[in-house]
C-alpha cells in the first residue's frame, strides 16, 4: 500500500493549485486522504496523534525564533531608509562606468543580503527608485528588471537568510536520523551557523558572476546598457559614500559576525540586528507609532503564515509516514543506477520543478525531510546538500511563472510588460543553474570554508 | 408590517453581523499581539547583553522568549487569515472571478479549515488537559511554571481558526448568493515584509 504514499504527494499538489492558503491546504487534504486511507484499513489514525506535540515542539523550536526576529529587522530596515542612501550613493561612485548603475543595484543587494535579507524588502525598494532611473538611462527594461529581480533573490542565500535557517532546522533533524539509522549513536550535529559559513563562498560567486554579466552586456551591447550617465557628481562623495556604507556595514558585522565568530547563535544575532534596526530608523528620524505599527503587523502576519505551514507540513509528514512513504522513497533513491550522483540529479530536479509552483518554505517542510535521510545515508555532505538545495530554492524566486521576485517587482512597477520580466531574469536563472553544477563539479566551494572554521 | 422589496432577509442580517464583529475582534487581536514581535526583539537582545555584557543571566527570561514567540504566532494565525495572507498558489486563484473565489474559499474553510482544527482540538484537549492535571512546568527549576498555560495556546489557536473560518465561509456564502458582502476589515497592504 506505499503506492498511496506518492499518491497522497499527488492529490495535494493539484490541491494546492486550487488556491486556498497552502498551509490549510497541506493540513486538511492530509487528514482528509487519512481518514479514508483509515476507512479501508490503509492507515492507522494513531499516526496522528501525535500533532498536538509536533506543534508544541514548532512553539518550542529554539532555532526557529530567528524567523520573526530577521522579518522584523527586514522590514525595518525598509523604513529606515538605508537602502535608498545606499542605491543613491553606489550609482554615484559607478558614474562614468559601462553598466555602472547595474552593478550598483548588484552591490546593494548584496549589502542588503548581508545583513538580513527579506526578499521583498530589497526588491520592492529597488523597483521603486532604481528602476525608473534606470529606464530613464535607457537600460532596456528586460534588463533592468532581471538584475533587480536577482539581486533582490540574493537575500535568499547570502547568510543571513530565512532559507538557510528553514534548511537548517529541517536538515539537522535528518542528519540526526539518517546517523541514527546506521546505527551512529553518537550523532554529528549540523547548526545552522553551518550553512551560513558554506553559503558564503557560493554567495559572492553569484555576485561576482551577475556583475560579469551586466558588464558583459554593457561592453557588446552598448544600445540595451548604456553608460551611467546623470548628474555630475557633486563634491563631497567620499563623505556621503561612508555616511551611507557605515550603518549596514555596521549591520553585517554585528549580526554576521557575531555568527561567524560563534559569539552568538543565529537567533540571538537577530535581536541584536533587529535592535540595530530599530535604532537606525530612529536615528535617522523614520520612527514613528505608524511606522512601528506597520513594522510590527507585517512581522505578525508573515510569521503567522510561516508558522501554519509548520502545522500543515506536520499533518503531511505524519500521514506520508504512517502509509509508509518514507521506506517507499528511500528504495526508489537508493537502488538508482549511478547511486548518489543520480539521486542527487533527479532530487535537484524535483526540487527545482516544484520550485515553478510552490514557495521554499513548503518545499523545504514537505520535499525535504522526505528525500534529505535517504541523501544522506547515501554519504552526501550535509552543508554540501544545504546549500545545493538553497541554491535552488533561491532559483525558484525568479522562475516564472510564480517566482516570488517577479510578483514583488509587478506589484511596483504595474507597467513593466510581464513578457520582459520573464525575459529578463532568464540570463539570471542560467547563472543560478550554472554555479548549482559548479558547486556539484567542486563541493569544496561549500565546504573549505567550514572546514577551515572547524579546524 | 413587510419589510421593502430592497432589504435583505433576515438570515443575511445576521451573517454580516457576525462578519463584522468576527473580523472587529481578529484585528483587535492581532493589532494587540503584534506588539509581542517588539517584546520579543526586547527580551533577546537584552538576554545576549546580559550574557556578555554582564555575565549574567535568568533562564526564566530566557524561557520568556520562547513564550512571547509561541503567543506571536499562536495567536497572530486567525488574525493572519482574516487579512488573507495566509500564502495561496495563486496560479489559477489570480484569474479567478470572485463567485469562483468565492467557491474555493467557501468549500475550502467546510473541508480544510473546520475538520483540521476541529481534530486539532480533539486529539489536542487530552494533551492539554494532562498538563493542567500536573500543573507542568519548565523541566529547569529556575524556569517559567506555566507550561500547561503555553500549551493550551494550541486549543486557543485551533477556536480562533475555527471562529475565522466561519466569517470566511460566511463571506463565500453571501457572495454567491449575491449579497454585497460586507467588506472585512483590512490592514493597509504592503510588500515589503514578503519573504
Amino acid at each position: 500500500m506505499e503506492w498511496l504514499a506518492l499518491v497522497l504527494f499527488a492529490v495535494i499538489f493539484i490541491a494546492l493549485l486550487i488556491g486556498f492558503p497552502v498551509a490549510l491546504t497541506l493540513a486538511g487534504t492530509s487528514l482528509l486522504f487519512a481518514l479514508i486511507a483509515n476507512a479501508f484499513g490503509a492507515f492507522d489514525m494513531a499516526f496522528l496523534h501525535s500533532i498536538p506535540s509536533r506543534i508544541f515542539s514548532i512553539m518550542s523550536n529554539e532555532i526557529l525564533i530567528a524567523v520573526p526576529l530577521f522579518i522584523f529587522m527586514g522590514v525595518m530596515l525598509e523604513k529606515s531608509k538605508i537602502a535608498e542612501n545606499l542605491l543613491h550613493t553606489m550609482d554615484e561612485v559607478m558614474r562614468g562606468i559601462k553598466g555602472g548603475l547595474g552593478i550598483a543595484v548588484i552591490i546593494v543587494g548584496m549589502l542588503l543580503a548581508a545583513s538580513t535579507g527579506i526578499v521583498g524588502a530589497t526588491v520592492v525598494t529597488m523597483g521603486l527608485l532604481a528602476l525608473p532611473t534606470m529606464l530613464k538611462q535607457g537600460y532596456c527594461p528586460r534588463i533592468a528588471s532581471g538584475t533587480i529581480c536577482a539581486s533582490g533573490t540574493l537575500g535568499q542565500i547570502i547568510p543571513p537568510s530565512i532559507v538557510l535557517i528553514l534548511l537548517g532546522d529541517v536538515l539537522s533533524s535528518s542528519y540526526q536520523q539518517a546517523q541514527l539509522n546506521q546505527g551512529i549513536f553518537s550523532p554529528e550535529a549540523l547548526s545552522v551557523g553551518d550553512l551560513f559559513i558554506g553559503a558564503l563562498l557560493p554567495g559572492m560567486i553569484l555576485v561576482v558572476l551577475y556583475m560579469l554579466y551586466i558588464f558583459y552586456k554593457a561592453m557588446t551591447r552598448p544600445d540595451l546598457i548604456p553608460n551611467n550617465i546623470g548628474e555630475p557628481v557633486a563634491p563631497g562623495l567620499g563623505k556621503r559614500v561612508l555616511k551611507s556604507l557605515v550603518p549596514p556595514l555596521a549591520l553585517i558585522l554585528l549580526v554576521l559576525g557575531s555568527i561567524l565568530g560563534g559569539f552568538a547563535t543565529p537567533t540571538e544575532a537577530a535581536s541584536l540586528g533587529a535592535l540595530g534596526a530599530l535604532l537606525l530608523a530612529m536615528v535617522n528620524k523614520k520612527l514613528s507609532l505608524e511606522t512601528l505599527n506597520h513594522v510590527m503587523r507585517n512581522t505578525l502576519q508573515v510569521t503567522s503564515m510561516i508558522f501554519l505551514i509548520f502545522i500543515g507540513a506536520a499533518f503531511f509528514a505524519l500521514v506520508f509516514k504512517g502509509l509508509g512513504g518514507d521506506d517507499l522513497i528511500t528504495e526508489l533513491l537508493t537502488d538508482l543506477p549511478g547511486g548518489i550522483f543520480t539521486a542527487m540529479l533527479i532530487v535537484m530536479a524535483l526540487l527545482f520543478i516544484l520550485g515553478f509552483f510552490l514557495d521554499f518554505i513548503e518545499i523545504t517542510y514537505v520535499v525535504v525531510p522526505v528525500v534529505a535521510p535517504v541523501l544522506l545515508m547515501m554519504g552526501v555532505d550535509p552543508i554540501w546538500l544545504g546549500i545545493m538545495i538553497a541554491i535552488n530554492l533561491q532559483t525558484a524566486f525568479l522562475t516564472p511563472p510564480f517566482g516570488f521576485a517577479l510578483f514583488y517587482l509587478k506589484g511596483v512597477a504595474s507597467n513593466l510588460k510581464t513578457s520582459d520580466l520573464y525575459k529578463g531574469v532568464m540570463p539570471f536563472i542560467l547563472i543560478q543553474l550554472s554555479v548549482l553544477v559548479l558547486i556539484a563539479i567542486w563541493p569544496e566551494l561549500v565546504t573549505w570554508l567550514p572546514s577551515l572554521v572547524y579546524s | 408590517m413587510p419589510l421593502p422589496d430592497s432589504s435583505p432577509p433576515y438570515s443575511t442580517h445576521i451573517l454580516a453581523q457576525f462578519i463584522r464583529y468576527q473580523n472587529h475582534l481578529q484585528t483587535q487581536i492581532g493589532h494587540i499581539v503584534a506588539w509581542a514581535s517588539l517584546i520579543l526583539v526586547g527580551i533577546t537582545a537584552l538576554v545576549v547583553i546580559l550574557r556578555y555584557g554582564f555575565d549574567t543571566g535568568s533562564i526564566a527570561l530566557q524561557e520568556s522568549i520562547m513564550y512571547t514567540h509561541a503567543i506571536l504566532f499562536m495567536l497572530g494565525m486567525a488574525y493572519t487569515y482574516q487579512q488573507d495572507k495566509h500564502v495561496r498558489v495563486d496560479v489559477f486563484y489570480a484569474h479567478y472571478s470572485s463567485k469562483q473565489r468565492a467557491w474555493v474559499n467557501l468549500l475550502g474553510t467546510l473541508l480544510m479549515t473546520l475538520p483540521t482544527m476541529a481534530f486539532i482540538i480533539w486529539v489536542g484537549w487530552d494533551y492539554v488537559a494532562l498538563s493542567w492535571k500536573i500543573g507542568e512546568t519548565s523541566v529547569e527549576s529556575s524556569g517559567l511554571a506555566y507550561l500547561y498555560l503555553l500549551k493550551t495556546l494550541i486549543l486557543i489557536m485551533a477556536a480562533l481558526l475555527i471562529s475565522q473560518a466561519l466569517s470566511v465561509a460566511a463571506q463565500a456564502s453571501l457572495t454567491l448568493c449575491a449579497q454585497p458582502a460586507s467588506l472585512p476589515e483590512k490592514d493597509n497592504d504592503h510588500l515589503e515584509g514578503k519573504l
